[in-house]
């Protein structure tokens, strides 16, 4: 089934995948990074939506971005402004909401629209990690 | 200038019942205090008359022959008062002595818990739409001690457990001063504690609260403090009105953001505060009943519509007015407009 994995080389090391955080608090952004590099996945970042939509839309990134992970209350555009963006655009791109005010409304509205995750902070490691690696399998099971 | 439908009110005593009067009738238009007469020159009540511009004296028959005194207020509790009221009064003046003073008396106090009561419900309700704010504002310090915790328990490296662990340090300060500050808010205003607050250090406290009732995201905020305002009232009071109008400001802001402007003036006598937006404005026909109570624009459920209610009420017992300038997307300035208390240096409360 090897044929199947999105894991490419980056710098010669065995990459998971490529991972795209998107949360205007640098300390979540650092320690989420630090938390999927130590699992092997290649971490990009983006401080709000607007930033996040330039970065899906830069080189490679439309091809290689195999999941984003997305903060709701953000400046400029926010998190659930950016949820629809890439849901339209880059519905192939599974999304995973990380936010730090639960709320079952807009859960259920996100995971309507096609978000494979719901997280609420603080998570942990091992959870956030096994967030990403589900939502690149059913990336790769949707590609068959 | 001589004005026949005032009543012309003389309070006698100037103890906790002369002054809860004093602050009673000093609101309704229609009352004129003449003067209020205690013996002893210190009794809180001659104190805040000072403070409302109200004339004392420790001589009541003084006092009762003021000439137009319609209604003489006897709360000084002396029975041989009353006796001698009935021999000396002018036969205008009508007095109010005895059970029927003390009925008003005790009417007054239940007003002055009502509007207590009033003012903390309000903001108690204000303080549920804190919610995702607090959440947001906790959950995230949160994760990055998870997180930092979850490394520091395989990390090998010292330098950056000593660096990870100080992270973990200043982050639980972050969340702690969350509460105290919620907690510090929330509590009711303690009656009648008047003291010299400082007037920027309140903004800058009220920011920090409102920052937990709505997203500041996309707005700019400019502030031009004047050093050294300070006046005189209830800080917790002072707050809660704070809150409100900048919590305003950024709603009238919400979803296109803007410029929220905060500036403070002394001039002469007086200290000013204005909070000004870039949002939707006010239109002209609604600026009338804004301070009105149960005014609201906001959606059910997302109001009081008691808010700019008690903002004037706490403006108006601390001897300020209100007043505001508003135009249709362009946005809206509340001016604020107190006395200069005594000047910075005699232990302003921040």
């Amino acid at each position: 089934m090897d044929e199947f994995k999105s894991g490419f080389f980056v710098g010669g090391e065995a990459c998971e995948g490529r991972v795209l955080v998107v949360d205007d608090e640098p300390d979540i952004r650092k320690v989420v990074k630090m938390t999927l590099q130590k699992a092997g996945y290649e971490v990009l970042e983006a401080e709000n939506g607007e930033k996040a939509i330039e970065v899906i839309n830069s080189g490679e990134n439309r091809l290689l971005l195999d999941v984003v992970i997305c903060d709701i209350r953000m400046p400029k555009i926010n998190g659930a402004e950016a949820v629809a963006y890439f849901r339209s655009h880059y519905p192939r791109v599974p999304l995973i909401v990380l936010t730090g005010f639960p709320d079952a409304d807009m859960a259920t509205s996100f995971l309507r629209q096609g978000v494979v995750d719901y997280l609420v902070k603080p998570v942990e490691g091992e959870k956030l990690r096994s967030a990403v690696a589900r939502a690149i399998e059913q990336r790769e099971l949707a590609r068959l | 200038m001589e004005s026949s439908d005032h009543t012309k009110v003389a309070i006698l005593g100037a103890g906790r019942g002369g002054r809860a009067l004093l602050d009673l009738l000093n609101q309704i238009p229609s009352i004129e205090i003449v003067g209020i007469a205690d013996r002893n020159p210190a009794a809180p009540g001659l104190q805040r008359a000072r403070e409302l511009q109200v004339p004392v004296t420790t001589n009541t028959p003084d006092l009762i022959s003021n000439h137009g005194v319609s209604l003489i207020m006897d709360v000084t509790g002396d029975p041989e008062m009353e006796t001698y009221l009935r021999a000396h009064k002018p036969p205008t003046a009508d007095i109010l002595s005895g059970s029927a003073s003390r009925l008003l008396w005790e009417l007054a106090q239940h007003e002055s818990k009502l509007a207590a009561e009033l003012l903390q419900s309000e903001k108690l309700a204000g303080i549920g739409s804190f919610a995702a704010g607090i959440a947001h504002d906790m959950n995230n310090p949160l994760q990055l001690i998870l997180g930092l915790a979850e490394n520091l328990a395989e990390e090998r490296d010292l330098t950056v457990v000593h660096e990870q662990a100080r992270d973990i340090i200043e982050a639980v300060k972050q969340t702690s001063a969350i509460c105290r500050d919620l907690t510090r808010y929330s509590r009711r205003a303690s009656p009648h504690e008047d003291v010299l607050v400082s007037v920027n250090g309140k903004l800058d406290e009220a920011l920090k609260i409102a920052r937990y009732a709505s997203s500041f995201h996309d707005i700019e905020m400019i502030k031009h403090y004047q050093p050294g305002a300070a006046v005189k009232g209830n800080p917790d009071e002072l707050l809660h009105a704070l809150v409100n109008l900048i919590t305003n400001a950024v709603h009238a802001m919400e979803d296109v953001g803007g410029t929220l402007t905060i500036e403070t003036t002394v001039l002469g006598g007086e200290v000013g505060v204005r909070i000004s937006d870039t949002g939707c404005g006010i239109a002209p026909d609604k600026i009338p009943e804004i301070f009105e109570p149960f005014f609201t624009t906001k959606a059910p459920g997302k109001g009081t519509g008691l808010g700019l209610y008690n903002v004037k009420t706490i403006v108006n017992n601390m001897q300020g007015t209100i007043a505001v300038d508003s135009q249709i997307d362009k946005g809206t300035t509340f001016i604020l407009t107190f006395p200069n208390a005594e000047p910075a240096g005699q232990g302003c409360l921040s």
